[in-house]
């Protein structure tokens, strides 16, 4: 049994189930978190904008409608602050909520209702009232759509206490953690790395099973260096790592998974075994949720720490149209950031 | 003469290019065939960007093929250069009708070094500073708090300037939307609002974007007239909006005018197969035998002034030339490098960003040697 698998610990069959592992894209993960999701709970409803008829802008609700009936899954005029308001609403009374925002670039409207409604309900009730509901919102750069379709507001969310916060990079979590979060009492932003919707490619049982919130995966074991990432700079990350293994270094590589809350112990505990860390995420540098990994890794792990932890990240300027690829931390950048921690 | 609250949009000329109410004395043939011209060649001009977009030469297009009367009309109605304009991303038709210079608009399409924008916007969310046509977000709604702020700024300035602030009808659902209409009007602000009614939002369809019979109504929530018109008819466009204008001009607070028109094409290229899933062949056929460019050709032909076949052929033939030149030239500037993804940040380059780019030109000369 690999560490991934071992830290799977949520992966549990449901009796009669049975069937082989499919291999699906990360898209269709999301579709079918959605669909079983909707069929097992009533109370689970889906909407924003062009999710019904339309099926999502890139498709991740193409026939729920059809199937499931304009009453649980519906457009919504064209407003982020009304979506995500009208699944606060919803969600106190009961209901699981299930809101698209089209892209993470338009959370924007909706901010409002995210930061002082949802993320605070539960506490300034004194948990009188709950909020169990989930936004779910394509981000990330790599597709050519400028700063506004490209942006990777992560931490943003990371910063409001109250919300939890993921990003899968994988089938196998896209569709584990949508169902954790369709079934857990709090509300969830859940990015999704968008220029891996057909790019990320997976087995997932054919069994139901969930990912936890707040459990890392660990996607290659390693002895020299941990490399920290999630969402759609994975891919990246693990070519670097074996391009380095290519160079006889051993780097254990994490995906994160889950920013609120995170995995510090696997973090921590890759760290004391490597000694170094390269931390890499695509939103700009500053204020970045990866600093506040860097931050606990000195705090926990100072005295195994052989270099200063690297970081790379996207640059402080808005996301450009033209150099699309140059902004993003692709292999190269990774290597040359491991390459620095190892000559330290 | 021009009523507000109309339950029906205001028209002069039907579909069959028949006056239905007498054509005010500006618009002599003379002036209709320069109209037909204008939006003839943003027509092409839509052609001829899907053709690139086809070829991969961009990335994103938004076609405006259907609403040409309501921003030709739009155009045509103010002072472009002095009033100052907050628009939507689907307007290049109305910055070609302003005066973008094609090159400009093509380039920006591109992401060339020529692209005013430098390469940092998607494709036709451009910017003139000489038009005071003020660079597109694609955030819907976002620009009309802003409008309503740069109409305030003309009154306080005591300036004769207008604003003007175009949008969709799935914008006004957007609380930026009621936010930005309710200060324009307690400010009582020179602001135009023109709401583009093309009746989807992608695949939302107005009847699912409001419950409201129309948009124009919502004006009077606002303290503001709401003036209701057929967008396809250039001559209603452009007499109501000049009217609305007017009213803005002289002082008398903001108004609202919406143009009942239709998108014909699909929302843009991520959205191609529109009919398929959410409207029906046979709406879309009857909006198109609604085009505004026939109509006019009807009304001059109506008025004993066709625009002949060899003329038409020629103007289409001209913009496509145009639009390949353009391109040509444009691609010849080659794509700005790395480099101006730091500038305009801010007006000076902080320390931090200076370090992120010294880093990243270590990276990209390491990469080149
Ligand atoms: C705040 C925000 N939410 C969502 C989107 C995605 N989006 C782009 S265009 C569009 C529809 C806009 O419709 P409308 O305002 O009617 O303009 P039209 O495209 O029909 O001209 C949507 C939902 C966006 N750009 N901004």
């Amino acid at each position: 049994m690999t560490a991934t698998q071992d830290r799977q610990s949520t992966d549990t069959p449901t009796p009669g189930t049975t069937g082989e592992p499919r291999t699906i894209n990360l898209i269709q993960a999301v579709t079918e978190a959605l669909a079983e999701e909707l069929e097992r709970d009533r109370r689970v409803v889906l909407f924003g904008e062009d999710v019904g008829a339309r099926g999502g802008v890139f498709m991740a609700t193409a026939g729920l409608q059809a199937r499931f009936g304009k009453e649980r899954v519906f457009d919504t005029p064209l407003s982020e602050a009304s979506i995500v308001g009208a699944a606060v609403g919803m969600a106190a009374r009961g209901l699981r909520p299930v809101a698209e925002i089209q892209f993470a670039d338009y959370m924007g409207p909706g901010f409002d209702q995210i930061i002082s409604q949802a993320a605070k309900l539960r506490y300034r009730s004194g948990g009188q009232f709950t909020c169990p509901l989930v936004i779910r919102t394509p981000s990330g750069g790599g597709v050519k759509g400028g700063h506004h379709h490209s942006q990777s507001p992560e931490s943003y969310y990371t910063h409001t206490p109250g919300l939890k916060v993921v990003m899968p990079s994988t089938p196998y979590d896209a569709k584990g953690l949508l169902k954790a979060a369709i079934r857990g009492e709090d509300p969830v932003i859940y990015f999704e790395p968008k220029r891996l919707y057909r790019a990320a490619k997976g087995e997932v049982p054919a069994h139901d099973y969930t990912v936890r919130i707040g459990e890392a995966a660990i996607r290659r074991e390693g002895s020299d260096l941990t490399l920290i990432g999630y969402g759609g700079v994975m891919p990246d990350v693990e070519r670097a790592a074996e391009a380095l293994g290519a160079e006889g270094v051993s780097a254990e590589v994490i995906d994160l998974r889950s920013l609120v809350p995170w995995d510090q112990e696997a973090v921590v505990g890759s760290v004391q075994k490597t000694g170094r860390a390269v931390l890499v995420s695509e939103a700009p540098r500053t204020g970045n949720f990866m600093g506040e990994v860097a931050y606990v890794i000195q705090e926990r792990a100072f005295d195994s720490l052989r270099a200063p932890v690297g970081q790379v990240a996207g640059f402080d300027t808005p996301y450009p149209y033209v150099q699309d690829k140059v902004y993003l931390p692709g292999p190269n950048r990774i290597l040359a950031a491991c390459v620095r921690a190892l000559n330290y | 003469m021009i009523e507000v609250h109309t339950p029906d949009p205001i028209r002069y000329v039907n579909e069959d290019g028949q006056p239905v109410q007498a054509l005010p004395g500006r618009f002599t043939p003379e002036l209709l065939r320069e109209l037909h011209r204008e939006m003839l060649r943003a027509r092409e001009f839509d052609r001829k960007l899907i053709t690139l977009l086809r070829q991969g030469r961009t990335t994103f297009y938004a076609q405006s093929t259907g609403m040409e009367a309501t921003q030709v009309g739009l155009a045509r109605s103010i002072r472009p250069g002095h009033d100052w304009v907050w628009p939507y991303y689907r307007d290049h038709t109305l910055g070609l009708a302003m005066g973008v210079p094609m090159y400009e608009l093509i380039s920006q399409c591109l992401g060339t070094n020529s692209d005013p924008s430098r390469g940092r916007q998607m494709p036709h969310h451009f910017a003139s500073a000489a038009l005071k046509f003020v660079s597109i977000s694609s955030s819907i709604a976002s620009q009309v708090p802003p409008a309503a702020g740069s109409a305030m700024a003309q009154k306080y300035l005591g300036t004769d300037e207008i604003t003007v602030c175009t949008f969709g009808d799935g914008a006004t659902s957007e609380g930026d939307w009621h936010a930005g209409m309710n200060m324009a009007g307690v400010a009582q602000a020179p602001c135009l609002f023109v709401c583009e009614n093309n009746q989807w939002a992608i695949s939302t369809g107005v009847r699912q974007q409001t419950a409201s019979e129309t948009i124009h109504v919502k004006a009077r929530a606002y303290g503001m007239p709401g003036y209701y018109v057929d967008g396809n008819d250039i001559v209603a466009v452009m007499e109501v909006m000049t009217h609305a204008a007017a009213h803005v001009r002289a002082g008398d607070g903001p108004a609202l005018v919406e143009c009942l028109t239709y998108r014909v094409g699909s929302h843009s290229n991520a959205d191609a197969d529109a009919e398929k899933h959410y409207r029906t062949r046979d709406e879309v056929s009857a909006w198109v035998g609604r085009d505004p460019i026939v109509r006019v050709e009807r009304l001059l032909e109506h008025l004993g002034h066709p625009v002949s076949s060899e003329e038409r052929a020629d103007l289409i033939a001209r913009t496509h030339r145009e639009v390949d030149q353009d391109v040509l030239r444009a691609e010849a500037t080659g794509q700005p490098d790395w480099k101006i993804m730091f500038e305009d940040v801010y007006a000076d380059l902080p320390s931090h960003l200076r370090t992120q780019a010294a880093a990243l030109r270590a990276e990209q000369d390491g990469g080149r040697a």
